[in-house]
């Protein structure tokens, strides 16, 4: 019988039933749009900043001795110094480990490279491509220039770190420079003192990709870590370590100190522009969201509250005459109650389609991108509108429960 | 005779700021008697009518329903005794607009114990409307209206009749046949208790009590049942 008269009532009155539930379908579509833009985005914003590489470097504390004659400074002379390779695992340690994506350790030296007849010099960069390393609670961690510079536009392969020791890639610059291409084989040589041939060490390297990074990076030749060190006999020494850290609640300045805390020789330079945009262009887009589904559920309350008051207040004789018969308070709120939990759950799953087409639509135009829907929200939308629902009915509802039937039902 | 169904000692009601509808009543209903209450517009019978219908509270007095003293019962509890014991009749034929016939007089069932359909239809075919089942309030004349309350106010077999001027919006013929209706129902032996306007109606009870300014201000006996205080 319940649900009988629940039907009825419904259907009696269509009209202001949709009114409620457009109400509804406003937050809940509002909601669904917001939550879905921010976790397809945050995941897009996430890959797009990594695009971007690292955002802090890290370098070892250095005695700088600045010269100059009276007044006119000459600039400094720094004393060469390293980072250990067997430290670069505490950088994993830190309090925002989780929001390390990744980081590389690189060791440079000018080498001498030998093409057919023609010796040039080029930087010769030693660094992990995509390495598995070992970290402090004995989990792997894969990391290295792969992992925080994916969108480096590679022509061949990468440098397997598990490959041969000979194996490296060369910037599209040095590539073009020196003339050589994929599948060439390259020998550079290194010596304390340039001049001095003789104690010089020599080594093969098979070019097995050719890098275009529009920095640096194109100028440079890139080989294992193991095989720079030995070459310039420099075991477990690296000169910087580039981390890509990201995260929306945390401050970048915060990893730099927390760095320099674990390892207690190097200086964490923040990135800091980049960085600090980054992150403060995600809270900002989170506060946004935010705010604008508060107010957007805030008019789907007020929108199915004042429906339901309207309809206590039609509905005065026909709750009179309910208690008239015996119906306790209980009855009555249960039926007014049914009907905005009907009305939540149908603004909720309509509100969810039409905030799927807003946020395509937002991705389109703000972010120009497809945002992709995601089911995690539909449970969220759906619990959201009947939520609204149920809470700013609670008042009419009371005053439902208030209604006298002496008073209504008294005929004139 | 069966003894005083209802019991009413010095029942006041005083509607604030300072208007009193009830001024220490008293009055005693047999059992299975039929009562009628008559008196100008603001003489306090509705009032009295809603104290005995347990919609409304006095402000003073004590009030025995089949030895239930209902003034002291709570919200939810007044609930429950209004159906197990009351069928309300209103001037207005109140309906709940967008249910059948049958499913008004099946919401009486629903809120006093269990939906039973065939108790239904009998309780409509008994006032004459086992062709109307399916019709809505708009669909029905106002005769027909007002017979689905009888048979809703019946349908429970409650022990009590409460009938504030169930014909003062019917025509002649329409008003009869709610009144025959009545008969049936006190022939059945229930106590009615009716209000009116009419003196042909009033003359139709085994007692009429006369109301003015909130008091019972006379009974006469209209036929071999006694009721008075």
């Amino acid at each position: 019988m319940f649900l009988r008269i629940l039907a009825k009532s419904i259907s009696k009155r269509k009209g202001k039933i949709a009114i409620a539930v457009v109400a509804v379908i406003m937050g809940a579509s509002v909601t669904t749009a917001l939550l879905t833009v921010s976790l397809d985005v945050n995941e897009k914003m996430n890959y797009e900043f990594r695009k971007f590489g690292a955002n802090l470097l890290v370098i070892p504390d250095s005695d700088t001795i600045n010269i100059g004659i009276g007044q006119f400074g000459f600039g400094a002379v720094t004393e060469q110094k390293y980072i250990n390779q067997s430290d670069l695992y505490k950088i994993k340690t830190i309090y925002w480990a989780k929001n390390v994506l990744g980081y590389a350790p690189f060791l440079y030296q000018a080498v001498t490279v030998e093409t057919g007849n023609e010796s040039n010099v080029a930087i010769l960069t030693g660094t992990w491509f995509e390495k598995d390393t070992v970290l402090e609670d004995g989990t792997v961690f894969k990391t290295g220039v792969k992992t925080i510079n994916s969108w480096w536009d590679v022509e061949g392969t990468w440098v397997d770190d598990n490959g041969t020791s000979q194996d490296a890639m060369i910037g599209a610059n040095a590539a073009e420079k020196l003339g050589v291409g994929l599948g060439d084989v390259v020998t550079v040589s290194y010596s304390e003192r340039p001049d001095d041939l003789e104690n010089a060490t020599y080594l093969e390297l098979n070019i097995v990709g050719i890098i275009s990074a529009g920095g640096p990076e194109d100028d440079q030749i890139f080989a294992k870590l193991d095989t720079a060190q030995e070459l310039t006999n420099r075991p477990n020494m690296v000169h910087t370590v580039q981390v890509s850290a990201l995260c929306t609640k945390c401050d970048v300045d915060e990893f730099a100190r927390e760095i320099e805390e674990k390892i207690n020789y190097v200086d964490a330079r923040t990135v800091k522009q980049l960085a600090n945009a980054e992150m403060s262009l995600l809270s900002k887009i989170e506060d946004m969201m935010l705010l604008v589904s508060t107010v957007a559920l805030s008019a789907s309350a007020l929108g199915v509250g004042t429906t339901m008051t309207a309809s206590v207040v039609e509905r005065r004789k026909e709750i009179g005459l309910m208690k008239g018969m015996g119906a306790e308070n209980g009855r009555i709120a249960s039926l007014f109650l049914a009907e905005a939990g009907i009305m939540g759950v149908l603004g909720g799953i309509l509100g969810y389609a039409v905030g799927l087409v807003l946020a395509y639509l937002i991705g389109l135009s703000v972010f120009a991108s497809q945002v992709m829907p995601n089911l995690f929200v539909f449970p969220i939308a759906v619990g959201i509108g009947v939520g609204v629902a149920l809470l700013s009915s609670l008042l009419p509802v009371r005053r439902a429960t208030r209604v006298e039937p002496a008073v209504v039902l008294r005929g004139d | 005779m069966d003894g005083p169904i209802i019991r009413m000692q010095g029942i006041s009601k005083l509607y604030k700021p300072d208007t009193w509808a009830l001024r220490g009543v008293d009055l005693e209903l047999e059992k299975g008697s039929w009562v009628t209450i008559m008196g100008p517009s603001g003489s306090g019978k509705t009032t009295l009518l809603n104290m005995i219908g347990c919609l409304d509270s006095p402000t003073s007095g004590s009030l025995l329903i089949d030895g239930t003293d209902v003034t002291k019962l709570g919200q939810k509890a007044l609930a429950s005794f209004r159906r197990e014991n009351l069928g309300l009749v209103f001037q207005q034929y109140h309906m709940v607009p967008y249910l059948t016939a049958l499913e008004n007089v099946m919401l009486a069932q629903y809120y006093h114990s269990v939906v039973d359909e065939a108790g239904a239809v009998e309780a409509l075919e008994r006032v004459g409307l086992g062709h109307r089942l399916t019709h809505t309030p708009s669909q029905l004349s106002g005769g027909e209206q007002q017979r689905v309350c009888i048979a809703r106010a019946l349908v429970n077999d409650q022990e009590i009749l409460l009938a504030d001027e169930p014909t003062g919006n019917l025509d002649k013929k329409n008003g009869e046949i709610v009144l025959d209706l009545i008969k049936d129902l006190h022939d059945d032996d229930h106590t009615i208790v009716l209000i009116t306007h009419n003196p042909e109606i009033a003359t139709m009870g085994e007692v009429l009590v006369e109301f003015l300014d909130g008091q019972a201000v006379s009974f006469k006996q209209t036929s071999n049942r006694v009721g008075g205080g």
